[in-house]
């Protein structure tokens, strides 16, 4: 076998096992060398166009095959790795590394993934990987946010695993010759409102694959997790399962008009929810929920811009936000707060986290020379070309307007978000009498190398541009992305916006508080529910159960009860729950069963 | 406040206006196409409309947030006593 026969996530994942083994400069520098040789493997296998089968059970997997956004988003996610463990040099948490590569392992499997199996396995790896690194955050809250974490990831691991099961069996049905092949759902496209058990199988994966996107009514378990990861391990986090998400919908789902829909919410939840958040990393986790909300918007829109723009935001996105929480985690360093109420004035202590933080932040808002400007600009210009095309085949079309007048707010409101309050709460605002020194040489590097990153695409887009799925359409596009009327929106609009801060100001005081979101109903409602409701009701069923086995003749006393009884008395509710799981499941095996098999046996 | 500090947010102030000042004269020189033109809507091409719509939706963002904090804002240990 050839090295293009492996996929390039194993080099990540060798690196699980080895590294706990070594020592000092050897540990650092396998570390460095895996993301090296992961990225060549990548783009050797993508320059010959790898695709390679394996055996397994009895199924044909494909765990190497390159999709048409495999290339950049393999590039950007070896560049992340890079960047994240100099940011970490200086970290003594040992177990941070090998988490990190377990989960950097496993985001680089999916995008080789050629069938549905590997992809759920490696999606599953990655779920992994950024759990252990939540819980080594070792912050107050870090296990609870972990185990929420994994419940949230597995609970959409199972929703995505029973659709790919039902697409596969649907396909087989249907004589597909590929049933795991891992491609573009063309029936969604049109088929996506009408919810049928042909559509159904697609839908779970959809919704399995929004849950990792951080889409509603799940967008909280972001900022819920990612800020009780280490200074080090949240830069991890920011890059990699949300979007390994937009490549898993960019790849199955382009064209999906819902999924508009589901990233307008999040662009303009995320400003809003970000507007009121107190603690850095968390407003950070907020305005990554309206990034990705941006990426999804491209992906539902599904022309070919579009998606180069999806895949190109995705691409800056990834740079930029790890910089930012790399600022962010260089401020916990140093202070060893978060908190905005108790941080500011610390322009003069630390200003090269300064300075890379506001880079970061006009990237994020896509200020001119930024490469948030030449990356969001496409998904911006895919809306409004696509518009014009139902105009004129007189589809209507009301919603794409509506989107981008909403898409241009967000836009406005990331910048006050992610740029101005960020900066004015923890540079400037108050003395807050503090006066670190600033961090270590090698996260300014890894902050002031991201920061040049964001600028040079924000100047020299062609080689990202280079790497697109549809580069004719992006070389295209950056023909006319500088012209003075598209620079001009943005300076005017993202300034004013700044002015709109300004003038509010007074409204804007810090709090130690946060806001409630729809996780509430899990993590509060429900448990109060069952504690306060259904307990005290089960505990009369079971008082009655009692009364009625003592009214029988002779069967006063519990002790004369025959020995079956006896011990069904107080272990009743252990048993009733399995029998109840395993009898549904018998059913939907039933159902799925009869289903399936006359048809395919017709 | 001290009065330097006074100071410096008063010079910040004057910059930051004279930036927009100058946005808002740049802008009146600058043709915008309309983005819509098939549909009839051209109110995105009039001068000074993107740091209206700029300021605009930045401003309705803060007040509808601030609305929201109403109902919504908790303590931040809301959770920890679970």
């Amino acid at each position: 076998m050839r090295m293009t026969d492996y996929p390039p996530a194993l080099i990540l994942l060798v690196g699980v096992i080895i590294l706990p083994m070594l020592k000092g400069r050897t540990r650092w520098a396998v570390a460095f060398a895996l993301p090296v040789l992961a990225l060549a493997d990548a783009w050797a296998a993508i320059e010959v166009g790898a695709n390679s089968f394996v055996p397994f059970m009895g199924m044909t997997l494909n765990p190497v095959h390159v999709h048409a956004a495999t290339p950049a988003f393999a590039t950007v996610f070896g560049i992340m790795v890079l960047g994240g463990l100099l940011y970490a040099l200086n970290q003594k948490r040992e177990s941070e590394l090998p988490a990190a590569c377990l989960y950097a392992g496993g985001a680089m499997g999916v995008l080789f993934s050629g069938d549905l199996i590997s992809m759920f396995i490696f999606w599953e790896v990655m779920t992994l990987g950024s759990t252990v690194l939540i819980w080594l955050g070792r912050r107050k809250d870090s296990y609870g946010a972990g185990m929420r974490y994994f419940g949230m990831h597995a609970a959409g691991g199972v929703l995505l695993l029973i659709g790919i099961i039902i697409v596969i069996a649907q396909r087989i049905q249907a004589g597909d010759p590929a049933p795991l092949e891992f491609r573009h759902f063309d029936s969604m496209v049109q088929g996506w409102s009408t919810l049928s058990w042909s559509s159904a199988g697609m839908w779970l994966i959809l919704l399995g694959m929004l849950v990792n996107a951080g889409a509603p009514p799940f967008s909280s378990w972001i900022p819920d997790s990612y800020p009780q990861g280490s200074s080090t391990g949240t830069v991890f986090l920011s890059a990699f399962t949300t979007k390994t998400a937009v490549f898993t919908l960019l790849t199955a789902f382009a064209g999906v008009e819902v999924v508009i829909y589901f990233g307008l919410y999040m662009a303009i939840y995320g400003v809003i929810y970000g507007i009121l958040e107190n603690d850095i990393r968390r407003l950070l986790s907020y305005s990554l929920v309206n990034q990705v909300g941006f990426m999804l918007v491209g992906i539902g829109i599904g022309t070919h811009l579009a998606i180069d723009g999806a895949t190109g935001h995705a691409f800056a996105h990834i740079i930029y936000k790890a910089l930012l929480f790399m600022g962010a985690g260089s401020v916990l360093f140093a202070t060893g707060r978060t908190k905005m109420n108790q941080l500011g004035g610390l322009y003069k202590s630390m200003p090269v986290t300064m300075w890379c933080m506001i880079i970061g932040g006009l990237a994020i808002s896509g200020f001119p020379l930024t490469s948030g400007f030449t990356s969001k600009s496409m998904v911006v210009q895919a809306i409004v070309d696509e518009s014009a095309r139902m105009a004129e085949l007189g589809q209507s079309h009301t919603y794409l307007i509506v989107t981008w007048f909403l898409f241009e707010a967000a836009t406005a409101g990331v910048f006050i978000d992610a740029c101005v309050k960020l900066t004015w709460f923890v540079f400037f605002q108050k003395d807050s009498g503090l006066r670190p020194p600033e961090v270590p040489w090698n996260m300014r590097a890894a902050m002031i190398g991201f920061a040049a990153i964001c600028i040079f695409l924000g100047i020299f887009p062609g080689p990202l541009y280079a790497i697109l799925p549809f580069k004719a359409e992006a070389a295209e596009y950056a023909k006319v992305i500088y012209s003075v009327d598209h620079v001009m929106i943005m300076v005017g609009m993202l300034f004013f916006a700044g002015l709109s801060f300004f003038v509010l100001l007074p409204l804007m005081k810090r709090t130690e508080t946060i806001t409630l979101d729809l996780d509430w109903i899990w993590r509060r409602f429900i448990p109060k529910f069952w504690r306060d409701v259904v307990t005290p009701v089960l505990d009369q069923l079971n008082a009655a159960q009692k009364a009625v086995l003592e009214w029988f003749p002779g069967n006063g006393n519990e002790s004369d009860l025959p020995t079956v009884v006896r011990r069904r008395l107080p272990g009743s509710w252990a048993v009733s729950v399995p029998v109840f799981m395993i009898t549904a499941m018998l059913l939907i095996y039933l159902v799925v069963y009869f289903w399936l098999l006359p048809t395919q046996a017709a | 406040m001290t009065p330097e500090q006074k100071k410096a947010a008063r010079i910040a102030w004057v910059i930051g206006l004279l930036v927009l000042g100058a946005i808002v004269l740049v802008d009146l020189g600058v043709h915008h196409h309309a983005h819509f033109e098939k549909d009839n809507i051209t109110f995105d091409t009039l001068p000074e409309f993107w740091p209206l719509y700029g300021f605009t939706a930045a401003f309705v963002l803060l007040i509808a947030a601030k609305t929201l904090a109403v109902a919504l804002k908790r303590k931040d240990t809301f959770y920890a006593d679970d």
